[in-house]
């Protein structure tokens, strides 16, 4: 008979020993109209416990709006990005050399190189020029000399 | 996880949430207040509820330890809850009568200690297995099975001692 399988179910229930789908059964059968009435005191039970799982929650559940928050981040970190980035660019500019900057430097080198080589050879130059002092020397003896000679032609004469 | 996944976890378990709320809170303004609380709670740390292998279990965790806290601080500061206390007043009992007891067994059940209530909102309200609710109980299914047969008898014997005082 269903009723002693309910009955034996609903003992059970009391000690925690029946599974989901046997609680199932307990809450319809409770949800007969007509029921024995040794068991009509459990009625309200099961139909309490059917009820409390009707009742829903009536305010309407909000949640902060962060995407604006981040896409503002996003937003900053592109600008200074732009901003390492073409200062970046601006100093490579510096260092790196035109074609026209390139012509002058090796014109300069160029003339550096002449002015060198003029400067070396000038000093070569100044060096002869010291004997050149002697000749003047040499040169001033023989003036000597020569005096010498003509006042030893008047002395013989 | 984004907005959308985020809600498409929550929002089905939120009439859930709200109910366990409230069966421990009792005012459902309140409950109403710890969902959006729990709610925003969940937003914040939406990353790593990807890594809980059952959301829903750790959303009722989370609302469970709230509402938890929020009785504790009450008492701290000598809140009593209000209950209403179902053994007095006529205005109640012409309620239990139109409501064939159902409006006790609610009454019952606020009156129970608050594990009592939790497994008995989780188990015969929600019907979650044994092995979920020991996961948001963080405790045994023995244990959970224990505390269950307790709160039903509980309910039971007050409820039978309410009927044969009607009857008679």
């Amino acid at each position: 008979m269903e009723l002693v399988k309910i009955e034996q179910m609903l003992e059970a229930y009391f000690e925690g020993n029946t599974s989901l789908s046997e609680e199932q059964e307990l809450r319809s059968f409770f949800r007969k109209e007509e029921i024995p009435a040794h068991l009509e005191a459990y009625r309200p039970l099961f139909k309490g416990l059917d009820t409390a799982k009707k009742e829903t929650l009536q305010r309407t559940l909000s949640i902060p709006a962060p995407e604006k928050r981040n896409r503002f981040w996003m937003y900053s970190i592109a600008a200074s990005f732009l901003v390492v980035l073409g200062v970046a660019g601006f100093m490579n500019s510096q260092s790196g050399l035109s074609s026209e900057e390139k012509e002058a430097l090796a014109a300069f080198k160029q003339t550096k190189e002449t002015m060198l080589l003029f400067s070396e050879n000038l000093n070569k130059g100044t060096e002869s020029m010291v004997h050149l002092k002697e000749l003047t020397k040499g040169s001033e003896a023989i003036a000597v000399l020569n005096e010498f000679n003509e006042s030893k032609k008047l002395i013989l004469k | 996880m984004k907005q959308k996944e985020f809600l498409a976890t929550v929002l089905p378990i939120k009439d859930k949430l709200y109910r366990l709320a409230k069966r421990l809170l009792v005012s459902s303004e309140e409950a109403e207040d710890a969902v959006q609380e729990v709610f925003l709670k969940l937003w914040k740390g939406k990353s790593s509820m990807k890594n809980y292998k059952n959301p829903e279990a750790f959303a009722v965790t989370m609302t469970k330890n709230y509402c938890l806290d929020r009785l504790k601080s009450k008492q701290a500061g000598n809140l009593k809850i209000v209950h209403s206390n179902f053994q007095t007043g006529e205005n109640l009992q012409k309620k239990i009568e139109t409501n064939d007891g159902v409006e006790l067994v609610f009454k019952i059940m606020e009156s129970l200690p608050e594990k009592q209530r939790l497994v008995l909102q989780l188990r015969d309200v929600e019907q979650y297995d044994f092995e979920e609710i020991a996961e948001i109980l963080d405790s045994s299914e023995t244990t959970i099975r224990v505390t269950l047969s307790r709160a039903r008898k509980a309910v039971r014997e007050q409820l039978i001692k309410k009927h044969n005082y009607g009857v008679s």
